[in-house]
C-alpha cells in the first residue's frame, strides 16, 4: 500500500529534483499529444528537441532565445523573492526597446563608439520607468501590483503600435509598420560569422553572476530573503519595505528592459510591432523552474527557450502550428506545480499485510 | 443513565515523536475529570483521538463497553461525544442561529425551541441574530456549547476553554459545567492552568511526554503536587525581589493615539504613561483588546507622531523598529513563528534580525557570516538554547528554545527598554521559569520592561506597575501590590 505523508523538512534535493521530474512529465504528456494527432510520438519529441539544436546555427539560436529569458527571469527573481509579483515583465521589454530605439533612431545617420552604450543604457532606464509605474501605485496607494503590472503590458504595446504604424514609421518604408534600421554603431555586435548570436548574451551572464551575488551576499539580499518569507518579520526588523519594493521592481524594469534592447539591437536592427514573441511572459515560468536561483535559472531559460525553436521546426517538418511551444511551456508550468507536492508530502510504501 | 467511556492502550506515533504511548483512562459519567499536562505532553492528541479527528495507531476506545469506531469527526458526534475546541470553529459573518443550525438535518423550527430550552435551563444569553464576529470570546463559546448541547451529548470535552476568557466569564463557564455533569454529562476538561483543575475538577489525569503519568481525587492533591506531576521536576518558585526603583524616567507616552483603516483591528485611543529605569509595566488583557496594535506602535512597526513617545530624552515616535533599537530599545513580538523568527532559516539568520548598528553584521551592504556567527553563539550559550548548532534552521527549535533565541537576540545587545508581547505563550513550565527569571534579573540591572500578557498570573508576578487594556484605552496605572487578580478581570472585562 502506497501511503501520503507529510515531509518534516523539503530536502535540498528535492527542491531541485521536482523541475527536473517536471520536464520529463512534460515530455511524456507532450508525446502522448503528438500520438494522439497521429504523429510517431519519439520522432515527433525530436524534431521538437533535438533536431533544431543539432547544428551550430540551431545552438546559437537557441542561446539567442534563451538570453532574453534569462535575463528577465534573473530581473524577475529579485521581484518573486521579496514578495512582489510582477507580471508586467513583457511591458517593460516593450518600453525599453521603444526608448532605447527612439534613441537609437536619433543616431540613424551616425557612427560611434558612444552611441550602443546611450542606447542600451536607454533600454534600462525605459525599462525601470516601465517597472516603476506599479511599484509608485503599490507602496503609495496600495494598488494591487499583479492587475497594474499585467495591464501596462497591452498600453505598451498599443504605444509601439501608434509609434511605429505613425510618427517613427521609416519614411522610406512604403508604409511597413517598421522604423528605419539602426546605424551599425547602434547595434549588438554578433558573435560569429553567420550566426544570430550577438553579445547580449554578456549581459545576461553579468546579471547572472551580479544576482548571484546580491542574493547570497549582501543585505539587500538579506532583506529580500526575509520579506519573501514573512513582511510581518521583515516590518519588525525594521527594514525600509516602500524603498525595497521599488529597488526590485526598478532592477526587474532594467533586466526587461535590456532584453527588450538585445531583441531590438540585435539580430533585427530596427522596432516593429512585434519586438518580443512573449518572452516577458514566458520568463515568469524559467525564473520558477530555475527555482529563482541563478544557476537554475540559466538551465531553465535553455530548456524553455528549445520549446520556441521546436515550436517552429515542428511548424516546418510537421505542418503543427507553432503555438504547440506555448502548450509545451504551460506544461512545463502545469507540471512544476503539480510536483511541487513532493516538496511537501512523500510517498511511503507500507506493507500491506499489517 | 450512567455513561462510560473508556481508552484503553492508545498509542500514537509521529515521525519523531510518541505523541502518546499506551495510555489508558476510565471515565464515568457524575464528574469533572481534568486532563492536565504541559505543552507537547499529549492531551491534545488524545482529545483528538476521542473527537475522531486523529486516528490512533493501537488502542481501543469503548463507550458503554460498546467499542467505538471513531475515524471521522462525524463519527463522534454521531455517538454522542461533543467537543468544545481551543480555538473556535464559527463562520464569523453568518449569525448565531446560523452557525448553530449549519450541521444539522433537523428542522429549523424544532431546533429554535430546542436553543431556546437550553439558553433557559442554562441562563444562557446571546442573541441569536447578530453575526457572530460581533460577539465576545466569552459569548462565542457559548455559541459552541450550545452547538453541542443541541445533540444531547453524553461527553463533552473542553479543549483549554478559559484561554480566551475574563475571570467573570470563567466562573461562569465553570457553573454551567457543573450543572452540566449534575445532569449526567461526562465532562472531560483539558488544560495546563492548576488552579482551574482544584477548583472545578473531581479527579485529575496527568500526562506528561505521552504517557499517562497519574490519576487521582483531586482531594488528594494540591497545585504543588500537581505542578511537579506535570513538570516532573521540583519547581523552584521565583518571586520577584521587591526593591527600590530609580526614579529617573526612562520612557513616556503622551497622548498617543492609532486609528485603523482595517475593521478587525482595535484603535488605540488617548494611551499616556510613563515607567522609570529598573521598573516592569505590566499590561493586562483579554486579547484583541489593541495589544497587538499598542506593542506596534511602541516598536515602530506602526509610525505615530514624533512627540507621542519621548525615549530617554528623544522624541521617537516617527522611527521604525531598526532605528528605535539604536537608542536601545528591544522587541519581543507575540508571534515566534510568523513575525519574531523565520522558521525556514537558520540560527543565525534569525540572530541578524536584530541589526544593531554596532553589532557590525552587514558592512557596507555585505553580510559579515563570521560577526553574526560569532554573535549567535555567545547568544545560544549565555541564555541556555538547547543546541550547538547555530546552521540549523530555526523550525527545529522547540517552542522554548526558539523564544530563549529571540530574548537572547534582543537582550544581548543591553538595551535600556525590552517590549515583550506573551513571552511566554504556549511554552512549558520549565522554559516559562527562565524566561520569567530572565526578565526578573534585567529589571534587576536597572533595565525597564514594558509586558504586554494576557496571562493574569505571570503579570501579577513580575510587575511594578500594572495596567489594563480594554477596546483600545488603558486603564490608570496602579501599583502591582494594589492589585488582584479578580480587580484585573473585572478592569479586562470593561467594568470599573
Amino acid at each position: 500500500m502506497i501511503k501520503i505523508v507529510k515531509r518534516d523538512q523539503p530536502s535540498k534535493a528535492i527542491f531541485f529534483f521536482t523541475p527536473v521530474l517536471a520536464i520529463f512529465l512534460t515530455l511524456i504528456a507532450g508525446g502522448i499529444i503528438f500520438y494522439i494527432l497521429g504523429f510517431k510520438p519519439f520522432e515527433a519529441l525530436k524534431f521538437f528537441f533535438i533536431v533544431p539544436i543539432a547544428d551550430k546555427y540551431g545552438f546559437s539560436e537557441l542561446l539567442l532565445k534563451a538570453t532574453p529569458l534569462c535575463l528577465i527571469a534573473i530581473g524577475l527573481s529579485f521581484c518573486f523573492k521579496s514578495n512582489n509579483w510582477n507580471i508586467g515583465a513583457e511591458g517593460q521589454l516593450t518600453f525599453g526597446a521603444i526608448v532605447s530605439g527612439g534613441v537609437a533612431l536619433l543616431f540613424y545617420d551616425q557612427e560611434g563608439f558612444y552611441i550602443l552604450p546611450i542606447v542600451i543604457l536607454a533600454g534600462a532606464i525605459g525599462g525601470m520607468i516601465y517597472a516603476s509605474i506599479p511599484a509608485i501605485l503599490k507602496t503609495y496607494f496600495n494598488t494591487n501590483e499583479i492587475l497594474v503590472s499585467l495591464m501596462l503590458v497591452y498600453v505598451s504595446k498599443l504605444i509601439l503600435d501608434y509609434l511605429v504604424v505613425g510618427p517613427w514609421s521609416n519614411p522610406e518604408g512604403f508604409n511597413f509598420p517598421e522604423t528605419r534600421q539602426f546605424s551599425d554603431s547602434a547595434r549588438l555586435p554578433l558573435l560569429f560569422e553567420g550566426l544570430r548570436i550577438h553579445a547580449g548574451i554578456f549581459l545576461a551572464l553579468a546579471a547572472v553572476v551580479i544576482s548571484w551575488f546580491v542574493f547570497y551576499k549582501t543585505y539587500l539580499g538579506f532583506q529580500m530573503k526575509v520579506s519573501g518569507f514573512s513582511l510581518k518579520t521583515a516590518k519588525y526588523a525594521g527594514y525600509k519595505g516602500k524603498k525595497m519594493i521599488i529597488l526590485v521592481f526598478l532592477i526587474s524594469g532594467a533586466c526587461a528592459g535590456l532584453a527588450g534592447v538585445g531583441e531590438i539591437t540585435g539580430p533585427i536592427g530596427q522596432l516593429h510591432r512585434e519586438v518580443s514573441p512573449d518572452y516577458g511572459f514566458t520568463a515568469i515560468i524559467v525564473a520558477f523552474l530555475g527555482r529563482l536561483h541563478p544557476v537554475g535559472i540559466i538551465f531553465a531559460s535553455l530548456v524553455v527557450a528549445i520549446t520556441y525553436l521546436g515550436a517552429e521546426t515542428a511548424q516546418i517538418f510537421m505542418q503543427i502550428p507553432k503555438y504547440t511551444g506555448q502548450v509545451f511551456q504551460g506544461m512545463i508550468l502545469f507540471f512544476l506545480l503539480a510536483s511541487d507536492y513532493l516538496l511537501f508530502f512523500k510517498f511511503k510504501f507500507i506493507d500491506s499485510k499489517k | 443513565m450512567n455513561t462510560n467511556l473508556k481508552i484503553s492502550n492508545v498509542t500514537k506515533i509521529y515521525p519523531g515523536c510518541i505523541a502518546n504511548d499506551n495510555v489508558s483512562l476510565e471515565f464515568n459519567s457524575g464528574k469533572i475529570y481534568a486532563l492536565l499536562g504541559e505543552n507537547g505532553a499529549g492531551k491534545s492528541t488524545l482529545v483528538k483521538i476521542l473527537s475522531g479527528v486523529v486516528i490512533p495507531d493501537e488502542g481501543k476506545i469503548y463507550l458503554n463497553k460498546n467499542i467505538l469506531k471513531l475515524n471521522s469527526p462525524s463519527d463522534a458526534k454521531k455517538n454522542d461525544i461533543g467537543m468544545v475546541f481551543q480555538h473556535f470553529n464559527l463562520f464569523e459573518t453568518l449569525s448565531v442561529f446560523e452557525n448553530l443550525i449549519i450541521d444539522s438535518d433537523e428542522q429549523r423550527e424544532n431546533l429554535k425551541e430546542k436553543i431556546d430550552t437550553i439558553m433557559k435551563k442554562y441562563n444562557f444569553s446571546v442573541d441569536l441574530d447578530v453575526p457572530v464576529l460581533n460577539l465576545s470570546a466569552g459569548q462565542k463559546q457559548k455559541v459552541e456549547i450550545i452547538r453541542c448541547l443541541i445533540r444531547s451529548p453524553k461527553v463533552l470535552i473542553m479543549d483549554e476553554p478559559t484561554s480566551v476568557l475574563t475571570e467573570q466569564e470563567t466562573s461562569e463557564l465553570f457553573l454551567s459545567l457543573k450543572k452540566f455533569s449534575e445532569e449526567g454529562i461526562l465532562i472531560i476538561y483539558i488544560t495546563h492552568k492548576l488552579k482551574e483543575v482544584m477548583q472545578l475538577c473531581d479527579e485529575v489525569a496527568v500526562m506528561r511526554r505521552g504517557k499517562l503519568v497519574s490519576v487521582s481525587q483531586i482531594n488528594n492533591e494540591n497545585i504543588e503536587s500537581l505542578a511537579n506531576k506535570m513538570v516532573g521536576q521540583d519547581l523552584k518558585t521565583i518571586k520577584k525581589k521587591k526593591e527600590n526603583t530609580s526614579s529617573e524616567q526612562l520612557i513616556k507616552i503622551t497622548n498617543l493615539n492609532f486609528k485603523s483603516e482595517d475593521p478587525f483591528e482595535t484603535n488605540l485611543v488617548d494611551i499616556n504613561f510613563s515607567l522609570n529605569r529598573g521598573e516592569c509595566l505590566g499590561i493586562a488583557g483579554i486579547s484583541g483588546n489593541g495589544q497587538s496594535e499598542l506593542f506596534q506602535v511602541l516598536s515602530g512597526e506602526i509610525i505615530s507622531n514624533k512627540n507621542s513617545i519621548e525615549f530617554n530624552k528623544n522624541f521617537i515616535g516617527d522611527l521604525n523598529p531598526q532605528e528605535r533599537r539604536e537608542y536601545l530599545m528591544a522587541f519581543s513580538p507575540e508571534d515566534r513563528l510568523e513575525q519574531a523568527a523565520i522558521p525556514q532559516m537558520a540560527i543565525f539568520e534569525n540572530v541578524a534580525l536584530n541589526n544593531f548598528k554596532s553589532s557590525n553584521f552587514f558592512n557596507n551592504g555585505l553580510i559579515n557570516e563570521s560577526k553574526i556567527k560569532e554573535h549567535s553563539k555567545k547568544i545560544i550559550s549565555e541564555f541556555n538554547v538547547n543546541t550547538d548548532n547555530i546552521d540549523l534552521k530555526s523550525q527545529f527549535l522547540s517552542g522554548g528554545n526558539l523564544q530563549k533565541l529571540i530574548i537572547g537576540r534582543e537582550l544581548i545587545t543591553s538595551p535600556d527598554l525590552l517590549i515583550c508581547f506573551n513571552p511566554t505563550w504556549g511554552l512549558d513550565v520549565g522554559a516559562i521559569n527562565y524566561i520569567h527569571e530572565t526578565l526578573i534579573k534585567i529589571n534587576e540591572q536597572n533595565k525597564s520592561i514594558i509586558l504586554i500578557s494576557t496571562d493574569t498570573d505571570e503579570l501579577l508576578k513580575l510587575s511594578d506597575k500594572i495596567s489594563v487594556i480594554h477596546r483600545g484605552k488603558l486603564s490608570k496605572i496602579m501599583n502591582a501590590e494594589d492589585v488582584t487578580s479578580e480587580k484585573l478581570g473585572i478592569l479586562m472585562g470593561g467594568g470599573n
